[in-house]
């Protein structure tokens, strides 16, 4: 159920001659059904940290662990498999593939996992529904608004029950309605289905649901406040 | 200006794998179109050359009708005066009288029905090659003495080496029996099959005995110091009142019509080929140049927006593809010309070419000819046709409206 | 493909065509190029190979036969003496087998022509007519007069343009000269009772046709034969033909097959055989830089998009298997363009391409001035598999470098 451990975590970068610190040193844990937002101005290394928990970038050094696998060890293939099943991906933009209309984006991941067409139309339909895009599953992301597509990825990362989702500015090219709504979806997900969600953030809206709220500068976190109020 | 030109230049570069891979294009048909275009000009020129020498000449002279029928009554009255005349118009040239006919060739063991040309044996080798061509014995030297000069083939046919004697039975122009008995002085290999196996030589004088010719003959052969001279000198003879009258002045394409259309029926083919290649090419530059247009429309938005016309954004694409154009000319120009330099050295063959080539009069390689024709045809038709190409993509340009193209992505 | 991590080839076949048709424009022009190289491949194909076939078929025709059997010394030394025994029963039991098309023996020797105008040297063939036709010659060559009728027939059979250099006619007196055995000078005088056309003028000028029995007898060579020629139905694998015919024919005799008869023929065929092949090649090379370049633009505008299915956990080998069926599904929909229009251009043609305004050129090369363009299924097959081998062998860079961007790289880019 999401027992995510990091230890120690490090990746440097280059940029021109400099070195960025892009993680230093980060130490982490997250308990299962945690619902976290990771804040701090860009460069501080929300995204790489959400990637390197999502194995998508490699570390320099330290160790990464999800319910006891390593994350940081698994090779490609084992890695797409864990995503694949375990994990749900939203990005800020361009989240969706463009020549597939919103249900196939849906439907997509359970292709990929082997889902029968029957079972894929129904639960693909369930969710474009619960995510509020009844009738609009034959459209295709360019005939949806920002919102709407935000929508879509959310569904398309929470359609085969991951215990994981990380999103990595979900809310960037919102506006506050949409936000609200796509917050209000998250929280239900956690609160209901007892998913775990890390959110990479600076956007205010979004903060103010956190029961977690992990604050980050320069590869470093800086603060950790575990009992956000609602 | 240059502003422009650095500007052409570096847009270029930003997509310097796709630059390249459209100059590849332009330089692989560039560098196959130099090879190709001056192995055809190389062994065309052989075809002709290699043709006229042995026997045909630049030039010839004969009555009217003789080419298309030759018949032995069809002949020159006084063949060597002609000839004479012929020498006096066309002091550069080459100029010898012939006479021709047919006649049964037999010796101990074997007999052959063969072509038998009188020549004169002092002014022969300057039309033909096949004098220099002995392989035994030597070429005729007495314009009366009753030798003869034979193709190799016939020699093993007909069993006979230098020495030995030859009957030659066949029909004199006033349809009196010619009979003659002569000695084999030499014996020719030409490679060319008709040649070599059915074709022998007599000195005139004699040839006009045998056949009751009374100083009669068939042709007066010219030959030019060079092809390009042919036209001129034709136009010389044919103005010449005491040459011209009965006298055909044939040319060597008359001569050789199977020549010349050959080496038509080759270059319309191949011109095809080249056709479909630049057109290949020209769609590769078109596809190459409209993306380069379409992922700039912002780009070109903004530009047009700060009052930039539209025919200086056109005039852009067109110089971008003039640029690459011209890489693709000379690195194509440069690599076909080393590769051609080397076979033009070398030489070039494929498997099974001798016995093609020798149909052709042409060696068992091939050297292609390196002229700046040769080396620039090609790829100037090439380079036209990629600024062809570029036209559509940069005419559409002109239809740019600033404010929708800052809207796109 | 294991499960989990790949799609199925009917999901990754829709990616791929949606994906194909994003930038139509595009797309088109490389449709229209690919096009383009295929109907030129094809088509100079069917031509040359119209004029090869044609040429080997009228040459193996004036040969005539796929295999010819001579006295060992026939060849350098077309005389009488050099000659065969008429063939016995064991050897005609031989060409009774199934891949034996027919066969004839002909008498065939050097000889000079005379009318009342003028002589030529010529080929002079003593035939059995009947045999003569089953192996090659058609009546319906036969422009005045008639074809012999037996080998004893006393008429003979000349060119057209033989006839028109000796200045006499149908039915008019020409005497043969040739020599018998001993070097005896043999001569008879023929009736013209027939006259012939073929495509080449030169065939005209050089074969007269006579009975087989009555040359013998003019060159008093008893039942002595120059030649037997013996045609298959498969000229390009003549090698079992001429293995039957040789151990029929026994040692004594050279059997040869009509590529060594007439080496000309033998290596145009050849090198048509490989000129189709290059030209196939060159023009896949001269599509190739626009083919890469098309994916490579494909793949680097959606690089994005390769990541996002990366991270979603699509394993790249699937990514890979997307951009080559994109490739695929380009390369034989502009294949399939090509030859429909390589068969359409093709087909206005089928009565013949007429080159006469070359036609003296034509015959230089031993062609006939009429073409017939041979759209062969070898050669659509060999142009068609070319281009769709080689082109997929091309995608296989592009499609690599799309399956080669780390997700976090490629989502990175904006």
């Amino acid at each position: 159920m999401a027992d995510i451990r990091c230890h120690e975590l490090c990746k440097t970068y280059r940029q021109g001659d400099a070195r960025i610190h892009a993680l230093d040193h980060v130490t982490l844990d997250v308990e299962p059904g945690s619902f976290i937002c990771l804040s701090g101005p860009s460069g501080s290394g929300k995204t790489t940290l959400l990637n390197a928990i999502g194995g998508l970038d490699e570390l320099d050094s330290g160790e990464i662990s999800i319910d006891g696998t390593r994350v940081d060890q698994l090779a490609q293939g084992p890695l797409a498999d864990l995503r694949l099943h375990h994990i749900g991906f939203v990005f800020q933009a361009y989240n969706l593939i463009p020549v597939l209309t919103a249900r196939e984006n849906v439907e997509f991941v359970m292709q990929v996992q082997g889902v029968g067409a029957a079972a894929r139309r129904e639960k693909s339909m369930a969710i474009l529904q619960e995510v509020g895009l009844e009738g609009m599953e034959n459209r295709r992301p360019a005939q949806l608004s920002g919102g709407q597509q935000q929508r879509v990825a959310v569904a398309r990362a929470i359609v085969s029950q991951p215990k994981l989702v990380l999103a990595d500015e979900p809310t960037a090219n919102l506006d506050s309605k949409s936000a609200e709504k796509l917050m209000e979806l998250f929280r239900e997900l956690n609160e209901n289905h007892g998913v775990t969600f890390i959110i990479a953030t600076h956007d205010e809206r979004v903060m103010r649901h956190a029961r977690r709220l992990i604050r980050m500068r320069d590869g470093k976190v800086t603060s950790d406040n575990k009992n956000v109020s609602d | 200006m240059t502003l422009t030109f650095r500007l052409a230049w570096r847009n270029l570069w930003r997509h310097r794998r796709r630059t390249w891979l459209t100059a590849s294009a332009m330089i692989f048909s560039n560098v196959l179109l130099v090879f190709m275009i001056s192995l055809q000009f190389g062994s065309y020129e052989m075809m002709i050359n290699n043709t006229l020498r042995a026997f045909s000449g630049h030039i010839q002279l004969q009555m009217a009708g003789y080419n298309e029928n030759p018949k032995l009554r069809n002949s020159i009255a006084d063949v060597r005066t002609v000839a004479k005349r012929v020498r006096e118009r066309l002091p550069n040239a080459q100029v010898a009288a012939r006479a021709s006919g047919f006649a049964l060739a037999s010796s101990e063991e074997r007999t052959f029905g063969i072509q038998l040309v009188g020549v004169e044996p002092d002014r022969e080798p300057g039309v033909s090659s096949l004098p220099g061509l002995v392989r035994d014995g030597r070429f005729l030297d007495d314009p009366t003495a009753p030798e003869i000069f034979i193709g190799s083939t016939l020699a093993r046919n007909l069993k006979v080496a230098v020495g030995d004697e030859i009957t030659l039975l066949g029909s004199g122009r006033d349809g009196s029996f010619a009979a003659g008995i002569v000695t084999v002085a030499g014996i020719f290999e030409s490679g060319m099959q008709d040649m070599d196996r059915s074709f022998a030589e007599l000195p005139l004088t004699y040839f006009q005995d045998l056949f009751a010719m009374d100083g009669g003959g068939h042709s007066v052969v010219v030959m030019l110091p060079s092809l390009d001279r042919v036209a001129a000198a034709v136009t010389t003879l044919r103005n010449a009142p005491d040459i011209d009258g009965p006298l055909d002045v044939l040319d060597w394409e008359a001569l050789n019509p199977g020549l010349k259309q050959a080496i038509q029926a080759d270059m319309s083919s191949a011109w095809f080929m080249y056709a479909v290649l630049i057109v290949l090419v020209a769609f590769s530059v078109l596809n190459t140049q409209l993306m380069s247009v379409m992922e700039r429309t912002r780009e070109f938005g903004v530009i047009s927006a700060l009052g930039v016309r539209p025919r200086r954004l056109a005039g852009l694409i067109l110089l971008e593809t003039t640029l690459m154009a011209l890489i693709g000319f000379a690195l194509g120009v440069f690599l076909g010309w080393l590769i051609t330099l080397y076979f033009n050295t070398a030489g070039f063959s494929y498997p099974g070419m001798e016995d093609f080539a020798s149909r052709f009069n042409l060696p068992g390689k091939m050297y292609p000819s390196i002229t700046p024709l040769s080396l620039v045809l090609g790829p100037a038709v090439v380079f036209v046709f990629c600024l062809l190409a570029a036209l559509y993509p940069a005419l559409r340009l002109l239809r740019l409206r600033p404010v929708d193209a800052m809207r796109t992505a | 493909m294991g499960a989990g991590g790949q799609l199925p080839l009917g999901a990754l076949a829709r990616l791929a065509w949606r994906n194909l048709w994003r930038n139509r424009r595009r797309t088109a022009i490389m449709l229209l190029a690919i096009a383009t190289g295929a109907w030129a491949m094809i088509f100079m194909t069917a031509l040359m190979r119209g004029m090869v076939d044609q040429m080997v078929a009228d040459g193996i025709d004036a040969l005539p036969g796929y295999v010819q059997v001579h006295h060992p010394q026939y060849r350098d030394d077309p005389n009488i003496e050099n000659s065969l025994a008429q063939p016995d029963a064991a050897f005609r039991a031989a060409m009774a087998a199934p891949d034996v098309q027919a066969w004839t023996s002909r008498v065939r020797v050097p000889a000079m022509i005379s009318s009342a105008r003028d002589s030529r040297g010529v080929t002079l063939l003593g035939v059995d007519p009947q045999g003569e036709i089953e192996v090659g010659f058609d009546p319906a060559d036969i422009v005045a007069g008639r074809f012999l009728d037996s080998p004893g027939d006393g008429g003979l059979v000349v060119g057209r343009k033989l006839l028109e250099r000796l200045e006499t006619d149908l039915g008019k007196r020409v005497v043969i000269m040739s020599q018998g055995p001993d070097n005896t000078v043999a001569d008879r005088g023929f009736r013209v009772v027939g006259v012939y056309k073929a495509q080449l003028e030169a065939l005209e000028e050089t074969f007269v046709y006579a009975g087989r029995d009555t040359v013998q007898a003019m060159l008093e060579s008893g039942d002595r034969i120059s030649e037997i020629a013996v045609t298959g139905y498969d000229y390009r694998n003549v090698a079992p033909l001429l293995e039957r015919v040789r151990s029929a024919a026994g040692d004594h005799a050279e059997v040869l097959p009509w590529t060594e008869l007439d080496p000309y023929l033998g290596s145009m065929m050849k090198v048509m055989d490989g000129f189709v092949l290059v030209w196939i090649v060159v023009i896949f090379m001269a599509l190739s830089f626009g083919l890469v370049n098309t994916l490579m633009m494909a793949v680097f505008e959606r690089i994005r998009e390769f990541g996002l299915m990366q991270a979603l956990g699509m394993k790249p080998a699937a990514i890979l298997w997307q951009v080559l069926l994109e490739s695929l599904m380009l390369l034989a929909l502009g294949l399939l363009l090509g030859n429909l229009l390589a068969i359409a251009s093709v087909w206005p043609l089928r009565d013949g391409l007429d080159l006469s305004i070359v036609g003296q050129g034509m015959e230089w090369f031993g062609a006939a001035s009429v073409l017939y363009p041979a759209l062969k299924p070898n050669d659509l097959l060999l142009a068609n598999a070319v281009v769709i081998v080689l082109g997929i062998l091309t995608s296989l860079l592009p499609a690599w470098r799309a399956s080669r961007y780390r997700p976090v790289d490629a989502i990175a880019r904006t």
